[in-house]
C-alpha cells in the first residue's frame, strides 16, 4: 500500500457563474523513498494540488491519505499537528525566521514538538548531508539564497515526516544548481526513506523522477 | 519566550529602541505619579497625622475649615477622641530669616492632637507665646528658640519644637494656642474653635448650625485639591494612552513585517499560539525592560532630589503603575496578534 494517496479529489472555488474548479477528479500515489514530480504550466491546478496534499486546504470531494490515515475530515488543529508531525514542507520562498540562527531554526521545532524529531546524530547527518553543518551558528541573512534553500530542506526533514511536499525548489535556478538541488531531493527520498513530491514546472528535474505526472487544466495524469 | 527573546536578542538596536521610548515613558508616569502623591501628602498630612476620621465644622462653611467658626455651645462636651482646632492662614516671620507662608493652628493642651504631637526637636507648646512647628520651617534655616510674629501681629513666639509631617493644604503648620489663634483672628467673643477633629468613625455632632463629616469629604474640599489631583490623574492617564499606542504601532509595524514568516512556519504546523505566544512574550518583555529602567532611574532621581520638591515614593502606588503599563502593553498587543491569527498558510504556496 501506498504511504501517501489522494483519491478522486476534486476542488471548486466560488460559486454561481464565478465557479471555478481547479482540481478534476484527481488520483495520486506515492510511496516512501520515490520522488514524484507534479509538472504542468502555471495555472494548471499545481498549486492547489500542493495545498491539499499538504493538508491546508480541504478539498471540495475525495479523500487524502497518509499512511493509513484520511486527514482531510480532521479538524483544522488536528491538520496542524499532521504537518508539524508527518509533512515536511519546501517553499519556493524559503522564509527562514530572520532572528533565529540556523540550530535555532530546529530548536523551534523542538519547542512545539518535543519527541519524535531526528536525532542529533541524524540531524548532523543531514547537515552534513546537505553541506550546512559548518552554518548551524549563522543567521539566514548571512547566508546565500542556496545554502537558505539546503536549511529549509533540513528544517522541513527535522521533524522526520513521511512525506516531504515541494514547492517549485529550483525557481530561477541555473542548470548546474538545479542538478545539484534535483540530487539533493533525490538522495533525502533514497537515503531517509521519504516519499518526496514536487511540484515544478522545470523539466530538467525529471531525469531525478521515479515518477513523473502531467498537470493540465486540473486534471492530473501520470507522464510516459 | 524563545522566539521573543531569540528576536531581542538579534535586533538589538530595535527593540532598545522600543525599550528606550517605553523607559521615557515610563520615567515621566513614574516622576508625575511621585510628585502627584507628594503634593497629596503635603496637602493632607496634618490631617492624617491626627489620625481624623469625622471632621465637625459649621455648617455654612462650605466644608472649608479655614472658613468656619464654632461656639463653645455647638462644641458641646468632647471625650478624649476629639480635639478642637482653630485654623487661619498666616504668613510668619523671624529677624534674619525669609518669611514663610503658613497655616496657624490653634490647639488645647489638654486634648489629643496637642497631647499626642509626635515631635523631632525641642519640646511641646506651655504657653501661648510658644510655637511648634513642621520641619519646613527648619530647612528654611529657622531653629529652636527663633522669634517669630505672625501677620502684623507684634507678639513674638518662640519655636520651641519642630514636628515632622506638618502640613495642610502643601503649607506647613505653626502649632500653638487657641487662645492665640483668636488673637490672630481678632475674634474678642463668640467663636472659640473652626473645627472638631474625632478619631472616632461613630462620632456625630448634632447640634444647630453645625456638620459633621467623614474625612476625606473635608479632604476633597481643600482648596485646589481635588483638581490638582484630577490634572494628575489625567496626564498620567494620558501617559498611559500614548504609551499604549506606541507599544501597539511598534508591534503592529514588527509583526506586519514577520507575516509571510509566520505564513511558512503556519504551514508547517506551528500552532497560532505559539506565535501569538511570541507577540504577547515580546511586548512584556520589552515593557517590563524599559519599566525596570524607568524604575532605576526614578530612585537615582529620588535620591538627587532636594527635600523641597514635594514628591513621595510609595513603592506599591508606582508598582501598580507600572503594572497597569503592563496591561498596557498586553492591550497593545492585541492589534498584532489579530494579524497573526489571521495568516493564511495557503498565502505561502505557490511562490
Amino acid at each position: 500500500m501506498s504511504s501517501f494517496t489522494i483519491k478522486h479529489v476534486d476542488q471548486i472555488f466560488g460559486s454561481g457563474t464565478a465557479q471555478v474548479q481547479a482540481l478534476h477528479d484527481v488520483n495520486f500515489e506515492a510511496d516512501a523513498g520515490t520522488l514524484s514530480l507534479i509538472m504542468g504550466p502555471s495555472g494548471s491546478g499545481k498549486s492547489t494540488f500542493l495545498t491539499i496534499a499538504g493538508g491546508l486546504l480541504t478539498p471540495t470531494a475525495g479523500t487524502v491519505t497518509l499512511n493509513g490515515i484520511s486527514y482531510t475530515e480532521r479538524s483544522k488543529k488536528e491538520r496542524d499537528a499532521l504537518r508539524l508531525d508527518a509533512i515536511g514542507f519546501v517553499l519556493q520562498a524559503y522564509h527562514l525566521l530572520p532572528y533565529l540562527t540556523v540550530a535555532d531554526q530546529f530548536r523551534l521545532v523542538d519547542k512545539v514538538k518535543p519527541s519524535g524529531n531526528l536525532s542529533p546524530e541524524a540531524l548532523e547527518d543531514v547537515l552534513q548531508t546537505l553541506g550546512i553543518q559548518a552554518l548551524t551558528n549563522k543567521y539566514p541573512g548571512e547566508l546565500s539564497g542556496g545554502q537558505q534553500q539546503r536549511v529549509a530542506i533540513a528544517r522541513a526533514l527535522y521533524p522526520d515526516p513521511a512525506i516531504i511536499l515541494a514547492d517549485e525548489p529550483t525557481a530561477a535556478l541555473d542548470s548546474a544548481r538545479v542538478a545539484v538541488v534535483g540530487a539533493l531531493f533525490k538522495t533525502l527520498a533514497t537515503k531517509h526513506n521519504k516519499a518526496v513530491v514536487i511540484v515544478t514546472h522545470d523539466l530538467r528535474l525529471r531525469e531525478f523522477a521515479d515518477r513523473t505526472y502531467q498537470m493540465e487544466d486540473g486534471r492530473l495524469s501520470e507522464a510516459s | 519566550m524563545f522566539l521573543a527573546l531569540k528576536e531581542i536578542k538579534k535586533e538589538k538596536l530595535r527593540s532598545g529602541l522600543i525599550v528606550f521610548m517605553i523607559t521615557l515613558i515610563g520615567y515621566l508616569i513614574l516622576i508625575l505619579t511621585s510628585l502627584a502623591l507628594g503634593l497629596a501628602q503635603q496637602n493632607t498630612d496634618a490631617i492624617y497625622s491626627w489620625d481624623a476620621a469625622r471632621i465637625t465644622l459649621n455648617a455654612d462653611a462650605n466644608t472649608d475649615m479655614r472658613q468656619s467658626f464654632l461656639s463653645s455651645k455647638q462644641i458641646g462636651p468632647l471625650s478624649k477622641n476629639e480635639a478642637v482646632i482653630g485654623e487661619t492662614s498666616v504668613v510668619a516671620k523671624a529677624k534674619g530669616q525669609k518669611q514663610q507662608s503658613a497655616v496657624f493652628l490653634g490647639l488645647k493642651a489638654s486634648q489629643y492632637i496637642a497631647k499626642d504631637l509626635k515631635l523631632t526637636a525641642g519640646r511641646n507648646v506651655k504657653k501661648a507665646t510658644e510655637v511648634v512647628v513642621d520641619t519646613a520651617f527648619k530647612t528654611a534655616g529657622y531653629k529652636l528658640g527663633d522669634k517669630l510674629t505672625l501677620n502684623d501681629d507684634k507678639q513674638k513666639y518662640t519655636i520651641v519644637g519642630f514636628t515632622a509631617k506638618a502640613k495642610l493644604n502643601i503649607a506647613p503648620i505653626v502649632y500653638g494656642r487657641l487662645a492665640t489663634w483668636r488673637r490672630l483672628r481678632g475674634i474678642v467673643a463668640g467663636p472659640v474653635a473652626s473645627a472638631i477633629i474625632s478619631k472616632d468613625a461613630k462620632y456625630q455632632n448634632t447640634r444647630s448650625g453645625v456638620k459633621t463629616y467623614k474625612t476625606q469629604q473635608v479632604i476633597e474640599k481643600l482648596p485646589g485639591y481635588s483638581a490638582q489631583n484630577a490634572t494628575f490623574v489625567l496626564m498620567i492617564g494620558f501617559l498611559m494612552v500614548i504609551s499604549l499606542i506606541i507599544i501597539a504601532v511598534f508591534l503592529y509595524i514588527l509583526t506586519m513585517q514577520k507575516l509571510p514568516n509566520y505564513a511558512v512556519l503556519r504551514a508547517q504546523g506551528i500552532p497560532s499560539r505559539v506565535l501569538v505566544g511570541a507577540t504577547v512574550a515580546q511586548s512584556l518583555l520589552l515593557v517590563l525592560s524599559g519599566m525596570i529602567i524607568a524604575a532605576g532611574l526614578t530612585a537615582l532621581t529620588a535620591l538627587a532630589m532636594p527635600a523641597a520638591v514635594p514628591m513621595a515614593f510609595d513603592i506599591p502606588i508606582l508598582a501598580a503603575v507600572g503594572a497597569g503599563l503592563l496591561v498596557m502593553a498586553l492591550l497593545g498587543s492585541l492589534i498584532p496578534i489579530k494579524s497573526v491569527l489571521s495568516v493564511d498558510p495557503v498565502s505561502v504556496i505557490g511562490g
